[in-house]
């Protein structure tokens, strides 16, 4: 069993470690290459230099203990959306009757019930995104590499997400690496933020997120550790954005 | 939903007149084509070599109600299906195994680009030799002459698939030979459903030339006997005849794919 704790070494420049159960977050300007470190991390891409480790263990290619939600959804098109959601536990080996209720669970934590029949051409891209989310929560991976995974989605449905996913993380002890571009997003979301160089981009900097998470999400944002993790986030991404305007 | 398929017809006809219209206009050339025939026959050309439409029209009756089509009909449906069935199941493979294996695709690329251009049906006399008159040679050439359009739409599609689809399902447990069975097949079943769309009348034509020569049944043998027999109405009965069965297959084709591949 993974336990979770995700290495990635001198790749260019050392990116960082994800501990074991951790929801660490990453942003960068477009283009930086956050995209091309999940696919790393994933074992879809080798790395031409320096390595990949999941529990201190260099990876072998891609595994079922990590699970990619694409950011352009990715899903089979002659697949229904519980076809969809059901391919990595028939992949298992996971006895029907088993598979439809897991399916059913994520399909309904994602609000798509009365969907299960359609195809993914029939969806909305934000109905998508859910689906992706459904599928690749439905095999539970121990690491969850999310990739933009809210951006297409509108603010009630992507905060309401956005608990699902703590509560996913906080009862299932996953380690999340999750990629945004939204900066108050990634702070209340997690408990470190990556931040990175614009291309080919590098580590700029790994910011701490120490938020009294008792509280619900209003208390959270109004509070002052939010707003100052917030701001100091924005300030070193917006630096790498006018260093890059101003290198061109 | 995003994508309902809402109707937007810039077409002047109101509803009510458009599905006949339709259905004029699809049929007109025919009936040109048709007219043209009658006016020529007799006229412009001898009515013993270019018999009229009726005078054909009476001959494939006779055909059919003397049940003289029927044995023909059927061989040449049988091989048919055996040719283009074993050219699509021969052909994704080999158009899969190109796009997703470089030493397969080295090894056969070449080999195609110079067989593109041979017509099958140059073949037949070379089918008579290695296997003589009858059901393997004009079988073979069927196969020959169908499985140039499957490979390729099949090979096209399947070097076009979606990385991140592939990614999804090694992600989700695949191996590497599954993905090809489990993503890339049905990623490429669009394209092999064109392939297949296109090798149909390909099939029939194939299959016409090589029975010509190479068979003593089917329709093929029967527009040549009858034709060396000099009865030109029924030659032209069985050509008619041939023609509509090749359109009615294209039709039941494609009514079918509509029916069985829900998601395009
Ligand atoms: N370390 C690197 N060195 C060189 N090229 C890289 C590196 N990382 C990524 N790239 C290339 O940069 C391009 C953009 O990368 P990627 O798609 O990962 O960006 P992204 O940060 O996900 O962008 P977006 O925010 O727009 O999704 C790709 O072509 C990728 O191959
Ligand atoms: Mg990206």
């Amino acid at each position: 069993m993974t336990d979770g704790r995700v290495t990635v070494s001198n790749l260019k420049k050392v990116y960082g470690e994800a501990d074991e159960g951790e929801f660490l977050s990453v942003v960068g300007p477009s283009g930086c290459g956050k995209s091309t470190l999940l696919y790393l991390i994933a074992g879809f891409l080798d790395p031409t230099s320096g390595t990949v480790a999941v529990d201190g263990e260099p990876i072998d290619g891609p595994g079922t203990d990590r699970g990619v939600v694409f950011q352009d959804y990715a899903l089979f098109p002659w697949r229904t959306v519980e076809g969809n959601t059901t391919y990595g536990l028939e992949e298992a080996g996971v006895p029907e009757s088993e598979r439809e209720a897991i399916a059913e669970r994520y399909i309904e934590m994602m609000d798509l019930d009365g969907f299960e029949e359609k195809y993914p051409e029939e969806l909305s891209g934000g109905m998508r995104q859910r689906v992706s989310l459904a599928r690749t929560l439905a095999y539970d991976p121990a690491i969850l590499l999310m990739d933009e995974p809210f951006g297409a989605l509108d603010r009630p449905l992507r905060e309401s997400l956005q608990d699902h996913l703590l509560d996913i993380w906080r009862d299932l002890e996953k380690t999340v690496v999750f990629i945004t571009h939204d900066v108050e997003e990634a702070v209340y979301l997690s408990e470190r933020v990556l931040i990175m160089t614009r291309h080919p981009g590098t580590k700029k900097a790994m910011t701490e997120v120490d938020l009294d998470r008792s509280k619900g999400r209003e208390a959270i944002v109004t509070s002052d550790a939010f707003t100052r993790t917030k701001n100091a986030v924005w300030r070193s991404l917006r630096e790498e954005t006018e260093t890059g305007t101003e290198a061109r | 939903m995003a994508n309902a398929d809402v109707p937007l017809s810039t077409d002047p006809l109101p509803g009510v007149l458009r599905a006949p219209a339709a259905i004029v206009v699809q049929w007109l050339p025919l009936g040109v084509v048709t007219a043209l025939w009658e006016l020529a026959s007799g006229r412009v050309v001898d009515r013993a070599v270019l018999p009229s439409p009726v005078t054909v029209a009476g001959a494939i009756g006779d055909l059919i109600a003397t049940g003289e089509v029927v044995p023909h009909l059927t061989v040449s449906l049988i091989r048919v299906a055996i040719g283009l069935g074993s050219s699509v199941a021969v052909g994704v493979a080999l158009g899969v195994g190109m796009a997703r294996s470089k030493p397969v695709e080295d090894f056969f690329d070449a080999f195609l680009t110079m067989t593109y251009p041979v017509p099958k049906t140059a073949l037949v006399p070379l089918a008579i030799l290695g296997l003589g008159v009858g059901t393997e040679a004009t079988v073979s050439i069927v196969f020959l002459a169908c499985l140039l359009p499957v490979v390729l739409n099949a090979y096209n599609a399947a070097g076009d698939v979606d990385r991140n689809l592939v990614w999804s399902a090694r992600m989700m447990g695949t191996g590497e030979r599954r993905v090809l069975w489990k993503v890339v097949v049905p990623a490429t079943v669009p394209e092999i459903v064109t392939g297949i769309r296109q090798a149909i009348p390909i099939a029939f034509v194939a299959l016409v030339s090589a029975e010509l020569v190479a068979s003593n049944r089917g329709i093929g043998h029967l527009i040549l006997s009858a034709g060396q027999l000099g009865n030109y109405p029924r030659m032209f009965a069985a050509i008619v005849v041939i023609s509509a069965v090749a359109y009615v297959a294209v039709r039941w084709f494609e009514l079918l794919c509509d029916r069985v591949i829900a998601w395009t």
